[in-house]
């Protein structure tokens, strides 16, 4: 490289004109007409370099400078009267949202308590329905739930929705654009103020910036100003790495010069105050003020206050020396030079400067941000995305992905995950870890992903990606299977508890055995899986038909090949957490399937909506069996192998569920619901070792402490038109009445009821009498 | 003969009810505040519709999903995302929003019918012509109780 360097054009024309030039002109090599051809060549040269940086900086400028990734959000907060909502949980919502206490509440994003009611002025948002303007409105939050709402007229309003992340698949840049406009004039004043006071009269370049910036140096005894303009400084930004090379430095001054040529005043600081480099996240590079804001202060770059501002400045002069997090007293003592300097300039009055030299630095500590908090979640929605879009367009485009992520689920899932696991195995020396899967089963929103106990860390997605045994979360399936076939099974029918072997086409012997070892002899169909007993639903599923279970599973959700083996019967189908959700869903809306979802709403960087991902739902199951086997699941809370969690739940609270647990306590699973929300809990270890739990102890006080957290609504309890309840005798044949020995009531399809009755009571099965009279006239 | 019994009985009413036919209070026709009186989904529901009008469906959807968020287990929000996919020609989304609008529907017969026309409309629409014929024929039978027992 410096060989070539040597090597100039000017000195390579010398060597063969020396030889031919006679020796009385040798004094004069240097003749007029050379020089004119030096002259010519480095002009030539000069103009097509000048060429060269001129569409170098013309091109990057005009085709949209800034590369933004696209961003994710959680679902908005809907407010409305009659919203289950503790005051507690609105408060923590609006400090995650960083909304400032203000007695009058008078900016956006700011809110005061008054008495029971909260005064809260809103942000605004665009949305595909058009998003919601700014505004301010008052509710009073009390007995756990939203009992007035005023809202300009409405009884309705929304929260804009929380930033939680950004996607940069290809390079890590990542940036909150933030036009000219909306920028704060006192950052503008600060930053010219302290970086370039001749901003407004300079050609790109300015001696007269560089000269008073070495006698303010002087003065001050340190650096307080550089000697580059805005323009210069945006040019290294922009075009040049940030190594300090000759070349670079010299291709500085003429691409400045060129970008003042072309563009305004106006359009150069927007482009400084959007790309300027400001410090690093990790991987991620922090550029321009918007981001700036929100990675220090968690707040848009409009709501900072001027001392938070002057912390930005600061970070200009080296983001890392004065990074304020880890260098607090530098970047305090910077930020205060910013502020004298803005004083000095007339920018911030004497007493404005008093008041905010003396606030601290107010810097959100890194983690605390709901910023990058849910790494598990954006996860999936990065998956989702990238089906629909490619790479580029989600690192260039500045797309915003509205998701479907409900911020307290999402934190009453890690909390509850997090709490379970530091009980059971506090010093990690069993290496328990987990994961949670929360959605709405209606809409099949994702509301919370958890992959790990310690949530904020990236990495393997237990959620999307441990695939484990199902266990007996598989037995829903085959209780589904039988009550399909209603004229040879009821939820009363007898099943036998009782070793079980089956010889496999490889010669070997299938023989389960139950959880405690023992045989319970004949029960009841719905017992067999509220007890989750493994020789009765081996004996039902053998019966049922291993393809039946099998097409059942796949009606669910499952899409994975399933192998007609025994086993499948108790779970050893391997599935991921968010797989076990997929199956659980139709189960939780009594038969429709739908699909679940990370993403309700693309919008382009203008907030203008470019795509949708609407909810979609098949009927899979009719009304009849899915309501009987979510009686059945019902039952298993109630009164069998969870019903543990009663303890957290509302008492008159109806969910449905079931425990699973993998073969040598390797895994522990539950998988439950209410009304609106399903929970799949995992708990488990990395390296699939004997993790000594079952569902009951292992998942379960998981999955019951979230839900008793979030708003629930009761399972229906009305069957469908095709189901009536029966008491029926134990026997399983016969129809008795209530108070009889011990009969049980049953939520029957038609074709079940049996006709005939132990004559118990006054037995007047009225529907029964009216359908199977008529059931005989079209047998 | 219990069966024979049994026929000329059923026969009978049916004559019965041919010859003096039960004169019906006719039912008020369903709309949205039967079910969501009171409801902030209302409002949703308005907006929804004004969307429509404007030919905006994605973002009369949109309304509707918020709707559902508020009053899950209305059938009549349900009703009207089924009419919209229908409108945008996804019959089979249709079908699915108005089996489940059914799942929830009220005890209303002429709405229940309707829906079963909805159904009808969006199995035609997917090539299922004996799965349409079915869906009639339910919507028949609510819409005029008679032809059940014809």
């Amino acid at each position: 490289m410096a060989k070539k360097a040597k090597k100039s054009p000017a000195k390579s024309r010398r060597q063969p004109s020396r030889k031919k030039q006679p020796s009385a002109q040798r004094r004069r090599w240097f003749s007029w007409s050379f020089i004119a051809k030096v002259g010519l060549v480095c002009l030539v040269l000069g103009a097509a370099g000048m060429a060269y940086l001129d569409a170098l900086v013309r091109e990057r400028f005009d085709s949209h400078a800034w590369q933004l990734p696209a961003r994710v959000y959680a679902r908005p907060v809907e407010l409305y009267e009659g919203r289950v909502l503790s005051r507690d949980d609105m408060l923590k919502l609006l400090d995650l949202m960083r909304y400032r206490r203000d007695a009058r509440a008078s900016t956006p994003g700011s809110f005061a308590v008054q008495g029971n009611s909260l005064l809260i002025h809103t942000r605004g948002f665009n949305d595909s329905d058009g998003g919601e303007q700014s505004e301010r409105i008052r509710l009073s939050l009390s007995g756990g739930q939203i009992r007035s709402l005023e809202a300009g007229g409405d009884r309705l309003a929304r929260l804009e929705p929380l930033q939680i992340g950004s996607i940069h698949p290809q390079h890590a840049e990542d940036r909150v654009l933030v036009p000219l406009d909306k920028v704060p004039p006192l950052l503008v004043d600060m930053l010219i103020a302290t970086e370039d006071r001749s901003f407004y009269d300079h050609h790109g370049i300015s001696l007269r910036g560089l000269s008073r910036a070495m006698l303010a140096n002087i003065k001050a005894g340190g650096l307080v100003q550089g000697g580059s303009t805005l323009t210069q400084q945006l040019v290294k930004n922009f075009w040049l790495s940030s190594d300090r090379t000759l070349s670079r430095k010299l291709m500085e001054m003429p691409m400045a010069l060129l970008l003042e040529l072309h563009y305004s005043k106006d359009q150069i600081l927007e482009a400084y105050l959007n790309e300027v480099y400001l410090g690093q996240d990790g991987a991620r590079a922090i550029h321009g003020m918007g981001l700036g804001a929100q990675f220090l202060f968690g707040r848009p770059l409009e709501e900072l206050e001027p001392h938070q501002l002057a912390t930005l400045v600061a970070l200009l002069k080296g983001p890392s020396w004065y990074d304020p997090r880890r260098r607090p007293e530098r970047a305090m003592e910077r930020r205060n030079t910013v502020l004298q300097v803005a004083r000095d300039e007339g920018a911030l009055s004497e007493a404005d400067y008093n008041k905010y030299s003396a606030r601290p630095l107010e810097v959100v500590p890194r983690g605390a941000s709901a910023l990058y908090a849910f790494p598990a979640f954006i996860d999936l929605v990065r998956r989702q995305l990238a089906r629909d879009y490619p790479p580029e367009v989600l690192s260039d485009e500045g797309l915003h992905i509205h998701s479907t992520l409900d911020v307290l689920a999402q934190l009453a899932s890690e909390g509850a995950l997090k709490e379970h696991l530091n009980h059971r195995d506090p010093k990690q020396v069993k290496k328990l870890n987990g994961a949670v899967v929360v959605v709405a089963p209606a809409q099949g929103d994702v509301l919370a992903l958890v992959s790990n106990r310690d949530s904020r860390q990236a990495g393997f997605n237990r959620a999307l990606d441990a695939q484990r045994p199902m266990g007996s979360l598989a037995k829903p399936a085959v209780i589904l299977s039988a009550v399909e076939q209603p004229e040879t099974y009821s939820l009363a029918s007898l099943v036998e508890d009782g070793p079980i072997q089956v010889k496999l086409p490889n010669g070997s012997v299938w023989a389960p055995q139950n959880f405690d070892k023992k045989a319970k002899g004949a029960m009841p169909m719905v017992d067999v899986l509220a007890l989750s007993r493994n020789q009765a639903t081996a004996r039902l599923g053998l019966d049922v038909g291993l393809d039946k279970v099998a097409d059942t599973m796949k009606t669910l959700g499952v899409t994975r090949n399933i192998p007609l083996y025994p086993s499948i019967l108790l779970g050893s189908l391997e599935l991921t957490p968010f797989e076990v959700a997929m199956m659980y869903q139709p189960l939780a809306t009594g038969g429709f399937s739908t699909r679940l979802r990370s993403i309700t709403d693309v919008l382009d960087k203008d907030g203008k909506p470019l795509a949708r991902y609407p909810v979609s739902t098949d009927e899979v199951v009719e009304a009849g069996p899915a309501f009987l086997t979510q009686w059945a699941m019902q039952q298993v809370v109630e009164e069998g192998t969870a019903r543990a969690a009663r303890a957290a739940l509302p008492s008159d609270l109806k969910v449905a569920g079931k425990t699973g647990t993998s073969d040598d306590f390797r895994d522990a699973w539950f998988a439950g619901f209410s009304a609106n929300h399903l929970a799949v809990v995992w708990v488990g270890r990395d390296d699939n070792k004997n993790a000594g739990i079952t569902g009951s102890s292992g998942a379960l006080p998981v999955w019951a402490n979230l839900m008793g957290k979030l708003p629930q609504r009761s399972l229906s309890q009305n069957p469908p038109p095709s189901v009536e309840w029966v008491w029926m005798n134990e026997d399983g044949r016969r129809v008795s009445a209530e108070g009889c020995g011990n009969a049980r009531r049953y939520p029957m399809l038609a074709a079940s009821i049996p006709e005939d009755s132990d004559g118990c009571g006054t037995v007047k099965q009225t529907g029964k009498g009216i359908k199977g009279w008529f059931k005989g006239l079209f047998d | 003969m219990q069966k024979l019994v049994r026929l000329v009985l059923i026969s009978a009413v049916m004559v019965g009810c041919a010859v003096k036919p039960v004169v019906e209070e006719p039912q008020e026709p369903m709309t949205a505040s039967q079910e969501l009186e009171g409801s902030p989904a209302l409002s949703l529901l308005a907006s929804a519709e004004q969307a429509r009008q404007q030919g905006d469906n994605s973002r009369a959807e949109r309304y509707l999903e918020r709707a559902l968020n508020i009053a899950p287990d209305s059938s009549w929000l349900y009703k009207q995302l089924a009419d919209l996919r229908l409108t945008e020609g996804d019959a089979r989304g249709a079908e699915g929003f108005a089996l489940k609008a059914l799942r929830l529907a009220p005890d209303h017969p002429a709405y229940q019918a309707g829906l079963w026309e909805l159904v009808a409309t969006a199995r035609d629409r997917q090539g299922d012509a004996a799965g349409a014929k079915a869906a009639r024929e339910r919507a028949a039978t609510l819409r005029d109780p008679e032809s059940r027992k014809a």
